[in-house]
């Protein structure tokens, strides 16, 4: 990404700082209840220093891309799965469906008592928030694929198996990027809720630890944390996907999650 | 051999069945070259897509040598939007030849339609007299034994038109192909066909042998006279000198 485009941004998260400052040095804002950005940065800091942060961080990192991998493991066989086949749409959709309109947060006491407190709980919670959009985005685009271009593959020969991989695959990736980077958002919300209700280590924890302690500086340290790293991991996915699909770089833009 | 006997196509439009094609029978020899010209709507899409096996006849039947390869250009290019130029053209080839075969038949195919410039080029990237090139490229690098064409000349300026027209006769001329090309333009129907078949309301309603030697020229007052007539026929005296007697786009 050249530097000119990330100008902008700069310039507006600067700006809300100053103002945060501001009002802080004004006297419009209670220290206690929104600390001064200084004192925010002192915190961080601090846990940098010690070494917390990055303790809690990489224990988060882990469990979202271990969430995430396992979502999108199991959510693109079964896109295809049920795009090819009849049978399986009758038995699974209606299922998919339910699960589908029930909030993950509202099973955490049920994966609670089933999984307990550990990580496979955790992965639960994050599976059950970001498997569907990538089920549905990539379902999505295998359905929105072109008839036009498979009758160039039917007229060509081709095999139903080598239409389904050389002509309705690749047209499913566009809609497939966006619920890839929509899951991936959802897998960071979803693990903060799962960290902040029972954990002992992550960013979550981190919080709800420091809001006990009264440490307001510290919930900011860490909300800033969870947004900064919540953006650089959707930029690593567009930068990833635009190197390896030139084409899709238009529609990339197109997909703000 | 490429055949239909007493074909017919119903499309079912709002509950209402459309015949698309009605009891057409005509026979297009191997090595032959054949255009099919009519209005709008007359079946001449509908008619290409059965001998291509796209679409099944109601009734009547089609018959096709199973073992010919066919090519096929329709009225859009239909380009993959993931696969540059080459690769586009390459698409139908792969997992059929080598490497080195699709390589030399891409460059042979594109350097025909004056792209070799834009190989790299995606589909997004290429006009839309660009695009149709690419996959007239991508029909021709097929070499198949049956190349129908639907239109595939319309969405091109007069010049790279004529061009391309020449190509094609070119080909057909070195290759026998059989070749069937559906077009709404009654002088290109003239240049390009061995027969002329004429159609009208999914019926075919006259073939004109056209005995005029390859290359043709639009100025030949054989050409002209013969397109005359046909588009008398057409649309009944209506405006002789507008040779636009079938849109683009059917129904």
């Amino acid at each position: 990404m050249p530097a000119r485009r990330l100008l902008a941004p700069t310039a507006v998260f600067a700006s809300v700082a100053l103002i945060w400052w501001l009002a802080g040095r004004a006297g419009w804002t209670n220290a206690y209840l929104l600390p001064a950005p200084s004192t925010v940065a002192a915190a961080l800091s601090d846990l940098a220093a010690s070494g917390a942060l990055l303790k809690h961080t990489l224990i988060s990192l882990q469990r979202v891309l271990l969430g995430f991998a396992l979502s999108v493991a199991l959510a693109l066989p079964l896109a295809v799965l049920l795009s090819a086949s009849r049978p399986a749409r009758v038995v699974l959709d209606p299922l998919l469906e339910f699960v589908r309109q029930v909030p993950p947060l509202a099973l955490i006491p049920l994966l609670i008592l089933w999984l307990g407190i550990g990580e496979a709980q955790k992965l639960g919670i994050i599976v059950l928030a970001s498997f569907f959009p990538v089920f549905l985005g990539f379902r999505g685009g295998i359905a929105g694929v072109d008839p036009k271009l498979i009758e160039v593959g039917r007229v060509a020969g081709l095999t139903r198996r080598d239409i389904l991989t050389r002509i309705v695959l690749p047209s499913a990736l566009p809609e497939l990027v966006v619920g890839l980077r929509i899951s991936l958002g959802y897998s960071w919300r979803a693990l903060v809720g799962a960290e902040l209700i029972a954990s002992s280590a992550g960013l979550g924890y981190m919080i709800i630890d420091a809001e006990n302690l009264a440490r307001t500086d510290i919930v900011l340290a860490g909300i800033l944390v969870i947004g900064a790293i919540g953006l650089l991991s959707d930029l690593v996915l567009r930068l990833a996907v635009t190197r390896a699909f030139p084409w899709l770089s238009a529609d990339l833009e197109a997909a703000r999650a | 051999m490429l055949e239909l006997i007493d074909a017919s196509r119903q499309y079912d439009v709002a509950g209402r069945a459309v015949r698309a094609l009605d009891g057409v029978s005509e026979r297009f020899p191997a090595g032959s070259i054949t255009t099919v010209v009519g209005r709008s709507g007359c079946g001449k899409t509908t008619l290409l897509r059965l001998l291509a096996g796209l679409t099944d006849p109601s009734s009547g039947e089609v018959r096709r040598d199973a073992a010919r390869s066919i090519g096929v250009v329709f009225q859009e290019a239909r380009l993959m939007p993931w696969l540059d130029a080459a690769a586009n053209v390459a698409f139908p080839l792969k997992g059929r030849l080598g490497r080195a075969e699709i390589a030399a038949r891409v460059d042979e195919a594109l350097t025909l339609v004056g792209l070799t410039d834009a190989r790299r080029a995606l589909p997004a990237q290429l006009s839309g007299g660009m695009a149709q090139r690419v996959a007239i490229a991508r029909a021709l690098a097929q070499r198949p034994d049956i190349l129908l064409l639907d239109e595939p000349f319309s969405a091109l300026d007069a010049f790279t038109r004529r061009s391309l027209q020449r190509v094609l006769v070119d080909i057909w001329r070195r290759r026998r192909s059989t070749v069937v090309l559906v077009t709404h333009d009654v002088e290109e129907a003239v240049l390009l066909g061995e027969s002329v078949v004429e159609m009208e309301a999914g019926r075919v309603v006259g073939r004109v042998a056209v005995d005029l030697p390859f290359p043709r020229e639009a100025t030949d007052p054989a050409v002209v006279d013969l397109r005359r007539r046909i588009l008398a026929r057409l649309v009944g005296g209506a405006d002789p000198f507008n040779p636009q007697v079938c849109s683009r786009r059917k129904p």
